[in-house]
C-alpha cells in the first residue's frame, strides 16, 4: 500500500514545528541542540518526500547534505555546550548573553 | 615630454626630499624653489608642446594616460608655477623640509588635474591632490578637526566625481574625451543628467559655494599661509575648471538646464562671501570669505553661456590666483611679525612695513576690483557678458559685491596697517628679501594681467567653441598697435 | 609719442618716488614737480592736432575685438589736461613748501604724481572702460592722500567713506558699460556716439543714470557727496588739488564727454539739472553753518561743481566746462590761501579761533579777497562770466526753476564766502580766547582736531623759503581775474570759437523765449549777491559787530539748528539704513549661519548615523532564543508571501 506523500508532508511539518517550539521554549542547550536536529529531520524528510514524488534525485543529494551539516553542527554545539558546562554549574542559555549589545 | 615632466617633474623632486636630513631648511627650500621655477620656464617656452598619450585601460572601456595643454590649462599651469615658487619662498619654521616636499607634490598632482585629458586620470590626480594639503594640515594645526573636514567634505566630491567618470565610461565607452571632438550627449539624456550631477556636486563643494563651503574658511584659516596661497590660487580653481573644460563640453543642455539652480547658488555665494567678510575678525578668514564671494562670481560666468563671460572668466580664475596668493603670503607674513590675526588688535603696522603695506595694498586693491588691476579685468568681461547674454538681474546684484568688496578689503588693511600704533604688538623688520621675491611675481602677474589680459582671453575664446576647435592652441602676446 | 610722454611722466614721478623715496629725500619734491611741469609743456606743444577738428588719437593696446585701448587729445580734454598739468604743477611747487619737514614728504610727492596719471588716464581715455581705469585710479589717489596721515583714525575713516563711495560711482559707470556693449558691442566713445540714434529713450536714459550715478559719486552730487567734507582730512594742496581743481570735476568732464547721449535725452538732462541745482542750494545752505575753513570751502566747492552739473547736465555744455576752469583757478587759489592761513596758526582750522589776520597775513588777505570775488561772480573777476553763462543757459534751454535755485545759490554762496573772509580777516585776533568762550564745548566731535594733534606729522614748519607757498597763489591771481574773459564777446569770443562745433545743437526743453533779457538777467544775480554781501557785511563786518565778536560767535555756534549741523543727516541715515543692517547681516553669517546652521546640519549626519546605530543595537538581545523566535517569524513572514503569491497566481 502507497501512502500518500501528503502525509509525510504533515509529519514533517508537526516534527518542524515541535522543533521549532523546543528550540524556542526550552533553555537547555541541550534540550535545544535536540530540537535543532528535530528540525533537520524534518526538512529532511520533506526533501526525501518531494524527490519520491516527483521523481527527482536533488532532493536526495539535499538530504545527504543536510545530514552532513546536522553532524558538523552537533559535533560543534556539543562542544560549545560542554564548555559552557565547565564555565557554570548550572546552564540556562539566557544566562550566556555575551553578545549582547 | 614637456607636459609629462610638469606632472612627474614636481612629483619625484618632492618625495626626493623626504630624503634630506630634517634640517637641510634652506637646502630643501632651494631646491623646491628652483623646480617650480624650472616648470615655468618650460611651461613658457614650450607652449606648444604636444600631447603625451599613453595607453592605459581597456576593460571596462578604454582609458589613456593622456596629459596636455589646453586653452584654459595653460595659464592655469604657469599661475601654478609661480605661485608655488613663492609659496615655498616664504617657507620658514621647523617643517620647512616638509611642506616644501608637500607642496611640490601638490604642484605636481594639480598640474595633473589641469592638464589631464583623460576622465579617470583627472579622477585620480583629482584625489592625489587632497593628500598633500591634509598631510600639512594635520602636521601643523593644533587640532585635527580642520583637516577632516577639510578631507571629508573633499572625499565625498571626490567619490561623486569617481562614480560619474566610472559611469561615463561604461556607458560612452571611453574615458578619453576631455579637448577632443567627443559629440556633447554621447551618453544619452538619462545617465547625462546623472554624470552631470555627479561631476557638479563634486566641483561645487571644491570650488566652493554656499551652503559646501564651510571647509575653506577652517582649511585656510589652519593652513600655513605659504601652502593656502597655492591652495587657494589654484586648487579653487579645479572646480571651476572642471566646469568650463569637461561638463561645458560634455554635458552643454544639462549646465543649461541646471543654469538657475547654479545662478542661485551663484549669488548666495557672492553674497554671502561678501557680508561674512564684512564681519569677520580673522584676517585670513576675511580673505577665504573673499574668495568664496569672487569664486560665486565666476560661477555665473560659468553657466552665463555666453563666450565674452567664459573669457572673463578665465581672466579671472588667473586674476583671483594671483591676488589671492599674494594677499595670504602678505598676511603671513603680517602674522608671523605680530602672532596674532586678528584685526581687532592689529593696527598701524604702515609706518614700520611700507613694503609689507605695499604687498598687502595691491592685493586688497585686486581683490576689490580697481579699475587697471588684474581683478577688474575679468571682472568687466564676467559681468558685461552676463549682460550681454541677457541675464540683466544677476548682473545688477552681482554689482552690490562690489561695493561691499570695497568696504571689506579696506577694513582688512587699514585694520591692520592705518590707525595709531598699537603698543603690545612686537616691533618686528619689514619684509625680508625672500619674503619680497616671493610676493614680487604675484604683485607682476597682478599688474601684467590687469593692463593686458589680451594673451589670456584669445587662448580662452575657443573654450565656449565646439570641441573640435580647441586644438589651435595658438598664445599671443598682447597686440601692441604701434604708435605714433 | 608726446602724448604718451604727458600721460607716462607722472607714473614714472610716482614709481620713483615711490621706490627711491628714503633716498631722495627732500629732493623728492622738485623732481616730482618737475616731471609734472615738464608733463604740462609737453601738453601746450600738443596745443596745435589737439584744437583741430577730431583731435589726436594714439592706439596703445587690445583686449579683444572692440575693447582697445588709446589716448585722445581733443578740445575737451585739452582744457582739462591743460588744467591738471598746469594747476597741478603750481600744487606741486606750493606742497614742497607746505609738507616740508613731513616724515613721509617723498610718500606724499608720489601720491600727488600717482593722482596727476591717473586724472591724466580719466580724461585722455578713448572710451569708456579706459574712462573707468582713470575713474578707479583717482579714487585711489585721493584714498591715499586723504589718509596720509594714516595714524590718524578720523583720517583713516574718511578715506575709507570716499573710497567705498567712490565705488558705488564707478558701479554705476560698469552699469552703463553693460547697456552700451550689449547694444553697440565696443566701449569705444566714437562707437557708441556714432550709435546714438539706435538707441531707444529708456536705453539712453539708463545708460545717462549709470553714467551720472559715477558722477554724482565723484563730483560729490546729493545724495553721494558726504565724502566731501571728511576728505579734508588730507593735507591742503590736496584739497585744493583733488577735491576742488581736478579729480570733484571728473563729473563735469563725463557729462560733457557724453554730451551726445545727453543731448538725446530729455529725461536725463532734467534729472541732471535737478541734481545739481538741489546740490547747489543745500551745499551753499551748509557753507553757511561750518567753522572750519577747509570745510566751508568744501561746501563751496560742493555747491559750485553742482553749478557746472546743472550747466553740462541742461545742455550748457560751453558755460559748464568754462565754470570748471574758472572754478579750478580760484578755488585753488583759495585752498592753497587757507592752507598759508593754516601753516601760519599752526594748524588752526577754526576761523573762530583766527580774526584779524589782514594785518598780520596781508597776501594771504589779498588772495582770499581775490578768490572770494571770484567765486561771487563780481563783474570782471572770472567766476562771473562763467555763472552768468550757465544760469542764463539754464534759462534759455527752458529751464526756469532751475535758474531761480541757480540765482538764489548766488545771493547764499556771497553771503557765506564773505562770512567767512569778515570773520577771518577782521576785528582782533581770537586765537588766545578759550575755546569754550566761543561755544566750541567738544573741540574733538565738532571734527576739530585738539592742538597739537598731528604736530608729530606736520612738525616742524619754516624751513622752505616762504615764496615756495605764496608763489603759486600768486600765479594763480591773474588767472582768477582774467581767465573769464575767455567769454566776453557773446558769440565771437574766444571760449566760443575755441569750441565751435565741438558740442551738439543745445536741446530745447520747452521751445519758449524767456522773458529775461541776457542784461536783467545778470542784474538780477548781481541783486543777490549784493543781498549775500550786505546780510554779510552787517552781521561780521559792522564795527559794533566787530566789538563783541566773539559773544555774537557763541550765539551763532549754539543756535545753529541740529539739522544743518548734522548736516541734513545724511550720514546718519547711511550708517542706520545701509551701514548698520550690512554689518549685521555679515556678523548673522559670520556667526550663526555658517558654525551652527550649515555645520550644525553637517553634523547631524555623523550624529543620525550614531542614533541609527542605537537603534539597532537594541535588537541584539544576545538571548539566543530570542533571535530563534526572530528567525521563525522571519521564515513565517516568508512563507506567507509566497503562499499568498502563489495563491494569487494560480488564481
Amino acid at each position: 500500500m502507497m501512502v500518500a506523500p501528503e502525509n509525510y508532508v504533515a509529519l514533517s511539518a508537526v516534527l518542524f514545528f515541535v522543533g521549532v517550539v523546543g528550540v524556542i521554549v526550552r533553555r537547555n542547550p541541550l534540550i535545544m541542540l535536540m530540537s535543532i536536529e528535530l528540525l533537520f529531520n524534518a526538512a529532511n524528510l520533506a526533501l526525501v518526500t518531494y524527490a519520491r514524488a516527483w521523481a527527482n534525485n536533488a532532493g536526495h543529494i539535499f538530504a545527504f547534505l543536510v545530514i552532513t551539516v546536522a553532524a558538523a553542527e552537533a559535533a560543534i554545539g556539543l562542544a560549545i555546550v560542554a564548555v559552557t558546562f565547565r564555565r557554570m554549574p548550572h546552564v540556562d542559555v539566557d544566562d550566556v548573553a555575551a553578545l549582547k549589545g | 615630454m614637456t607636459v609629462t615632466a610638469l606632472v612627474l617633474g614636481p612629483i619625484v623632486v618632492g618625495l626626493a626630499l623626504y630624503a634630506l636630513p630634517r634640517s637641510a631648511e634652506s637646502l630643501a627650500k632651494i631646491v623646491a624653489a628652483v623646480v617650480a621655477a624650472l616648470t615655468f620656464f618650460l611651461a613658457i617656452l614650450d607652449p606648444h608642446a604636444s600631447d603625451a598619450t599613453l595607453h592605459w585601460l581597456a576593460r571596462p572601456f578604454t582609458a589613456a594616460f593622456h596629459l596636455g595643454f589646453g586653452p584654459l590649462s595653460y595659464w592655469i599651469v604657469i599661475l601654478l608655477a609661480v605661485a608655488t615658487f613663492s609659496g615655498v619662498l616664504a617657507l620658514s619654521g621647523p617643517r620647512t623640509r616638509n611642506v616644501a616636499a608637500q607642496l611640490l607634490v601638490l604642484q605636481g598632482a594639480m598640474n595633473g588635474v589641469f592638464l589631464a585629458k583623460d576622465l579617470l586620470l583627472f579622477a585620480l590626480f583629482w584625489d592625489l591632490m587632497l593628500i598633500p594639503v591634509f598631510l600639512v594640515l594635520i602636521g601643523t594645526s593644533n587640532h585635527a578637526r580642520p583637516a577632516w573636514k577639510y578631507l571629508i567634505y573633499n572625499l565625498v566630491g571626490g567619490l561623486a566625481l569617481l562614480l560619474a567618470t566610472a559611469a561615463y565610461g561604461v556607458v560612452a565607452g571611453t574615458t578619453d574625451v576631455i579637448g577632443s571632438a567627443v559629440p556633447a550627449g554621447a551618453v544619452g539624456a538619462t545617465w547625462g543628467l546623472w554624470i552631470f550631477a555627479g561631476y557638479a556636486f563634486a566641483f561645487l563643494i571644491k570650488t566652493p559655494v554656499f551652503p559646501l563651503h564651510t571647509w575653506m574658511p577652517d582649511t585656510y584659516a589652519e593652513l600655513p599661509a605659504p601652502v593656502v596661497a597655492v591652495v587657494s590660487s589654484v586648487q579653487s580653481k579645479a572646480g571651476l575648471y572642471g566646469f568650463l573644460t569637461i561638463t561645458l563640453p560634455l554635458f552643454g543642455s544639462e549646465m543649461e538646464a541646471a543654469r538657475p539652480l547654479m545662478f542661485a547658488l551663484g549669488l548666495a555665494a557672492l553674497l554671502y562671501g561678501a557680508f561674512a567678510a564684512l564681519a569677520e575678525r580673522d584676517a585670513k578668514r576675511v580673505v577665504a570669505y573673499s574668495s568664496l564671494s569672487h569664486l560665486g562670481l565666476i560661477l555665473l560666468a560659468v553657466f552665463s553661456g555666453q563666450q565674452l563671460a567664459y573669457e572673463g572668466a578665465a581672466v579671472y580664475m588667473i586674476a583671483h590666483g594671483f591676488f589671492s596668493a599674494a594677499l595670504f603670503l602678505a598676511l603671513g607674513a603680517v602674522e608671523q611679525r605680530e602672532e596674532t590675526r586678528d584685526l581687532t588688535r592689529l593696527g598701524g603696522l604702515m609706518g614700520r612695513n611700507p613694503r609689507l603695506a605695499g604687498a598687502l595694498l595691491l592685493g586688497s586693491l585686486a581683490a576689490l576690483g580697481l579699475p587697471g588691476l588684474a581683478g577688474f579685468a575679468g571682472e568687466i568681461l564676467i559681468l558685461t557678458g552676463l549682460f550681454k547674454a541677457g541675464f540683466v538681474w544677476p548682473a545688477v546684484v552681482a554689482l552690490l559685491p562690489i561695493v561691499l568688496a570695497s568696504a571689506y578689503m579696506l577694513r582688512l588693511f587699514q585694520g591692520i596697517m592705518n590707525g595709531p600704533d598699537v603698543p603690545d604688538l612686537p616691533e618686528r623688520r619689514d619684509l625680508t628679501w625672500a619674503e619680497g621675491i616671493a610676493i614680487a611675481p604675484l604683485v607682476a602677474g597682478l599688474v601684467w594681467l590687469g593692463v593686458s589680459p589680451g594673451p589670456v582671453i584669445s587662448l580662452a575664446a575657443t573654450i565656449g567653441a565646439p570641441p573640435a576647435a580647441t586644438t589651435s592652441f595658438v598664445p599671443e602676446g598682447s597686440r601692441v598697435v604701434g604708435s605714433r | 609719442m608726446i602724448l604718451e610722454l604727458v600721460w607716462f611722466l607722472p607714473l614714472l614721478g610716482g614709481v620713483l618716488l615711490w621706490a627711491f623715496g628714503p633716498q631722495l629725500r627732500s629732493m623728492a619734491g622738485p623732481v616730482g614737480s618737475a616731471l609734472v611741469g615738464v608733463s604740462f609743456i609737453a601738453t601746450c606743444s600738443m596745443w596745435q592736432p589737439a584744437a583741430s577738428v577730431g583731435g589726436y588719437h594714439v592706439p596703445l593696446l587690445d583686449w579683444l575685438p572692440g575693447w582697445s585701448f588709446g589716448l585722445q587729445l581733443d578740445r575737451l580734454s585739452l582744457v582739462w589736461t591743460l588744467i591738471i598739468t598746469g594747476v597741478g604743477f603750481l600744487i606741486h611747487v606750493y606742497s614742497i613748501g607746505y609738507m616740508d619737514g613731513d616724515r613721509a614728504f617723498a610718500r606724499f610727492f608720489a601720491y600727488l604724481n600717482f593722482f596727476v596719471f591717473a586724472m591724466l588716464t580719466l580724461v585722455l581715455s578713448d572710451n569708456f572702460v579706459g574712462l573707468l581705469v582713470g575713474w578707479g585710479l583717482v579714487g585711489l589717489a585721493s584714498y591715499f592722500l586723504i589718509g596720509f596721515w594714516f595714524h590718524k583714525p578720523s583720517a583713516v575713516a574718511a578715506a575709507r567713506k570716499a573710497f567705498v563711495m567712490n565705488v558705488v560711482g564707478d558701479v554705476g559707470i560698469m552699469f552703463a558699460i553693460f547697456l552700451i556693449v550689449a547694444k553697440v558691442g565696443a566701449t569705444g566713445y566714437a562707437d557708441a556716439f556714432g550709435k546714438v540714434a539706435s538707441f531707444s529713450g529708456q536705453e539712453l536714459f539708463l545708460i545717462c543714470l549709470g553714467l551720472f550715478i559715477g558722477c554724482a559719486a565723484k563730483s560729490a552730487q546729493v545724495p553721494l557727496h558726504t565724502w566731501l567734507p571728511d576728505a579734508m582730512e588730507g593735507p591742503t594742496p590736496v584739497s585744493a588739488l583733488i577735491h576742488a581743481a581736478t579729480m570733484v570735476t571728473a563729473g563735469v568732464y563725463l557729462i560733457a564727454r557724453c554730451a551726445p547721449l545727453w543731448s538725446a535725452s530729455a529725461d536725463a538732462r532734467n534729472l541732471v539739472g535737478v541734481i545739481g541745482a538741489l546740490t547747489a542750494l543745500l551745499g551753499a545752505i551748509l557753507g553757511c553753518v561750518q567753522w572750519d575753513i577747509k570745510r566751508i570751502l568744501a561746501y563751496s566747492t560742493m555747491s559750485q561743481i553742482g553749478y557746472m552739473i546743472m550747466g553740462v547736465g541742461v545742455g550748457a555744455f560751453e558755460g559748464g566746462v568754462l565754470h570748471f576752469l574758472t572754478h579750478a583757478f580760484f578755488k585753488a587759489q583759495l585752498f592753497l590761501t587757507s592752507g598759508i592761513i593754516i601753516h601760519a596758526l599752526h594748524d588752526e582750522q577754526d576761523v573762530r579761533l583766527m580774526g584779524g589776520l589782514r594785518t598780520r597775513l596781508p597776501f594771504a588777505f589779498v588772495a582770499m579777497l581775490v578768490g572770494v570775488l571770484a567765486i561771487c561772480g563780481v563783474p570782471g573777476f572770472s567766476g562771473f562770466f562763467s555763472k552768468d553763462a550757465i544760469l542764463y543757459d539754464t534759462l534759455l534751454l527752458g529751464h526756469p526753476f532751475l535758474y531761480a535755485v541757480g540765482v538764489v545759490t548766488a545771493g547764499i554762496t556771497a553771503y557765506y564766502m564773505f562770512r567767512m573772509l569778515f570773520v577771518t580777516f577782521f576785528g582782533s585776533y581770537r586765537g588766545d580766547v578759550d575755546p569754550s568762550e566761543l561755544g566750541i564745548r567738544h573741540p574733538e566731535l565738532a571734527g576739530i582736531a585738539p592742538a597739537g594733534h598731528h604736530a608729530e606729522e606736520e612738525e616742524p614748519h619754516g624751513h622752505a623759503p616762504a615764496w615756495l607757498m605764496s608763489g603759486p597763489v600768486a600765479v594763480l591771481i591773474p588767472f582768477s581775474i582774467l581767465i573769464g574773459w575767455l567769454n566776453f564777446g557773446g558769440e565771437n569770443s574766444a571760449w566760443a570759437r575755441f569750441f565751435n562745433g565741438f558740442f551738439p545743437a543745445p536741446a530745447l526743453n520747452v521751445a519758449t523765449i524767456p522773458g529775461l533779457s541776457e542784461t536783467y538777467s545778470t542784474l538780477l544775480v548781481l541783486l543777490c549777491v549784493i543781498v549775500g554781501f550786505a546780510i554779510a557785511y552787517v552781521r561780521y563786518a559792522l564795527p559794533p559787530a566787530l566789538a563783541d565778536a566773539v559773544v555774537r560767535l557763541r550765539g551763532e555756534t549754539i543756535r545753529t539748528p541740529a539739522l544743518l549741523v548734522n548736516a541734513y543727516y545724511f550720514d546718519a541715515a547711511y550708517d542706520y539704513l545701509l551701514v548698520r543692517p550690512a554689518r549685521a547681516l555679515g556678523e548673522w553669517f559670520d556667526r550663526v549661519i555658517d558654525p551652527l546652521v550649515i555645520d550644525g546640519a553637517v553634523r547631524e549626519v555623523p550624529i543620525s548615523a550614531q542614533w541609527l546605530g542605537h537603534l539597532f543595537r537594541s535588537f541584539q538581545t544576545g538571548l539566543v532564543r530570542a533571535y530563534a523566535l526572530t528567525i521563525v517569524i522571519g521564515v513565517v513572514c516568508f512563507v506567507a508571501y509566497y503562499a499568498f503569491a502563489f495563491a494569487g497566481g494560480a488564481r
